[in-house]
């Protein structure tokens, strides 16, 4: 059940980044989400489940494909529904971001 | 009492299996099986079109005008225990390949789609999710109620959302003590008021979001007197024998043994058995689009009008040719996807969305072509070409039911701009024994279907076929190209670079196009991409005839072989010409420049489509013998 890395989205290497804390996941989900909304990201609210946005089941899957790309987090296609709010996605982001020590293996996909 | 058979299932004669192994004797075997079983199904129901055959389409048109499934032939089917189809061979039911059970059940709607989902096919819908997810409890019990000619109601959808399934209002409240309570109202359910078990999707839990469902199996013998009642029944335009109502719960009390797979996940349950189903509905229903030919074809030969048969019109011979081949591509496409459960169940999400898309759209079109040629005759509702509406009636819908056409997009749209940036043109090609349609295959398991697709080796099957056409592959693919080599170069040059296209324009989808909100734009990327898929099981096909295979584990292409009874026959499959007109009429469809085709393509398509009709051969990629 653990995607694999498809191996062709090669993101950019960690240390290149600012270290990703929840405010940064809760910085960057907040535009996602507006983008998948059409709406401006100061009307997303971090603790409104993604469901009342009108987001779908099936569209919230693709969040993790999102995910993986833009940090090398390679979660479960699921991990959306499980945290269904910015806030309780932020934190997951943010402790699997840490765990890994800010340097994600591609080889080793993480359990959730 | 059931108990489970250990191993992957055979428990019948020699079949039995060592390792991981089948075979390539075991292969031959189990094809002879199924043959066997499909012959056995028509030669029970006899010659359709026999006005003296009480289970011939006079009786079945006249139990439909009455709204009901034709007694004798549901005799038959309970005699000849289709229900075991959908039983796991572990728990005593023929039930090991999805390919097999779309090739089976096609005997059944070709004669009847009511009778095919009212009997049968609504029943797998719903024990699907027990085995899947269920204990061994529950998979005993749904096996012995199957097998024992019982009935299983599948309650998803509710009226008011559709396939917003997750809006679902239907309660199931958890007790202090364990167990549940059962409140609210579905409808239009098939078979609600006779079968003996309810697979039920529920919520579970206020909140927004898809963590809030959860799939109940329900007995209606284990839940006390005067808590459900059933609700009026729904008159429909098409399947008019099917038995659909609505049940109502009130404060009903049902086991905690009764949750299927745990709390909360009756979405990813939903989602993972409908690409079993969604993948499986689509090739039964096929055996309709072989009457509607089959019908047409009939008044083609038989009716005179400016003095010569209605076959000498090049209108009426090019709609028959045309539709057969939309036939042979759905065919293509319906074995891809139903193969792919056992071969790539990590990428089946977006394959059983796009057969369950795709084909009842191209019969629709098929369809309404035909009724050209029917003329007035498409109006008459009983008499020889009767057959012909009841199709036209019946197909949209089995196609609406359990899985609308928007939400089959649905499925593929927000999948799509991972697929264009990380599988096509990078990922492995479909393995051959995803096109070969006489192949064993490795055990059914639905653990392994992923809710989202990864890698898509169907659509990078595409990638590199006109080399390999051209002859620059090495594969020798060329030789059996002849005069089609050409056309066939050029269609699957198109088609690449249709999917190059694609990739673009699908890789620089804008988030919001992934949801509900989608533009027009995404939905015709979905169409887009169902199309290219089609196209690509179309050559996969044609690319595993003849000669150069049956190498490699399982593959028994030999023994294949020598299990068709009708072997020299294979020629047709392994011809060029039928892949060059279906991608023709595929890239057509897709805009594409088209190459002119060598002349006298029509005449070897029609040549077919009249020995099939005169000798009583399926219209499908298997050119099965059909009683009558």
């Amino acid at each position: 059940m653990v995607p694999q890395p498809t191996g062709a989205h090669v993101p950019d290497p960690p240390g290149t980044q600012a270290p990703m804390g929840e405010r940064e996941f809760t910085r960057w989900l907040k535009a996602r989400l507006a983008e998948f909304l059409g709406r401006p990201a100061e009307d997303i609210d971090p603790r409104t489940p993604f469901a009342e946005y009108g987001l779908d089941s099936v569209a919230a899957l693709s969040l993790y494909g999102d995910i993986e790309d833009e940090f090398a987090l390679f979660l479960e296609p699921t991990v959306a529904w499980d945290h269904p709010t910015v806030e309780a996605l932020a934190r997951c982001l943010a402790e699997e971001y840490a765990s890994r020590g800010g340097r994600p293996d591609p080889d080793t996909p993480a359990e959730v | 009492m059931l108990t489970p058979t250990e191993g992957t299932g055979h428990t019948e004669g020699t079949g039995h299996t060592e390792g991981t192994g089948r075979t390539a004797d075991t292969g031959a075997e189990e094809e002879l099986r199924i043959q066997y079983r499909i012959a056995d199904l028509e030669r029970r129901f006899g010659d359709p079109v026999d006005p003296d055959n009480p289970l011939g389409i006079d009786a079945l048109l006249a139990a439909d005008e009455r709204g009901e499934l034709l007694a004798e032939a549901e005799d038959v089917l309970a005699d000849f225990q289709l229900n075991a189809e959908f039983v796991p061979r572990r728990w005593g039911g023929r039930l090991d390949r999805v390919d097999t059970m779309g090739r089976v059940l096609r005997a059944v709607f070709r004669r009847d789609a009511s009778l095919g989902l009212g009997y049968g096919a609504t029943s797998f819908l719903a024990a699907v999710a027990v085995w899947a997810a269920g204990t061994q409890e529950q998979q005993r019990r749904v096996a012995e109620l199957l097998l024992g000619g019982g009935r299983l109601a599948i309650a998803y959808h509710e009226l008011a959302h559709g396939n917003d399934f997750v809006r679902n209002e239907f309660r199931a409240t958890e007790e202090p003590g364990g167990g549940f309570r059962l409140d609210g109202v579905k409808q239009v359910i098939n078979n609600v008021v006779r079968a003996e078990a309810l697979v039920l999707f529920c919520r579970t839990d206020d909140a927004a979001g898809s963590r809030s469902h959860s799939v109940l199996l329900a007995e209606k013998d284990r839940l006390p007197e005067g808590r459900l009642r059933y609700l009026p029944r729904y008159a429909t335009v098409g399947v008019r024998g099917c038995q659909n109502a609505g049940i109502e719960f009130t404060d009903c009390p049902v086991a905690g043994d009764a949750l299927v797979g745990e709390l909360g996940d009756g979405v990813e349950l939903a989602l993972r058995s409908f690409q079993i189903t969604r993948s499986v509905v689509p090739s039964m229903i096929l055996g309709g689009g072989d009457t509607a030919l089959r019908t047409a074809v009939s008044f083609a030969l038989n009716r005179q009008l400016y003095n010569r048969s209605v076959l000498e019109i090049p209108h009426a011979r090019a709609t028959l040719v045309g539709a057969f081949t939309d036939l042979l591509i759905c065919d293509c496409l319906a074995l891809a996807a139903t193969r792919a459960v056992h071969l790539l169940p990590a990428e089946t999400s977006v394959y059983a969305a796009a057969v369950k898309y795709l084909l009842p759209k191209l019969l629709t079109d098929t369809t309404y072509d035909l009724s050209v040629v029917l003329g007035a005759n498409f109006y008459v509702r009983g008499g020889e070409y009767g057959a012909f509406q009841k199709h036209v009636r019946d197909l949209p819908m089995i196609s609406l039911g359990h899985a609308g056409t928007a939400a089959c997009q649905a499925t593929i749209i927000p999948q799509l701009p991972r697929l264009a940036r990380a599988a096509w043109f990078t990922g492995p090609p479909a393995p051959d024994g995803l096109f070969r349609i006489r192949d064993p295959l490795p055990p059914l398991d639905p653990g392994l279907l992923e809710l989202v697709a990864t890698s898509d080796g169907l659509a990078c099957s595409l990638a590199g076929a006109a080399e390999e056409l051209a002859g620059d592959g090495g594969s020798g693919l060329s030789a059996r190209t002849g005069e089609y080599g050409e056309a066939l170069v050029a269609l699957a040059g198109e088609l690449e670079a249709e999917l190059r296209g694609l990739q673009e324009e699908c890789a620089a989808m804008p988030a919001k196009d992934r949801t509900v909100l989608a533009s027009p734009r995404s939905y015709a990327a979905a169409d887009r991409y169902a199309l290219l898929l089609a196209a690509a099981a179309c050559l996969g096909v044609w690319r595993n005839q003849g000669a150069g295979q049956g190498t490699g584990p399982g593959a028994g292409q030999g023994a294949d072989r020598a299990a068709d009874p009708h072997g020299a026959r294979a020629g047709f499959l392994a011809s060029p010409v039928w892949p060059a007109v279906a991608l023709t009429r595929l890239a057509k469809r897709l805009g594409r420049p088209l190459p002119k085709l060598p002349a006298g393509w029509e005449e070897h398509l029609l040549d077919e489509v009249l020995s099939r009709y005169h000798e009583a051969r399926s219209y499908d990629l298997y050119d099965t013998p059909l009683a009558g």
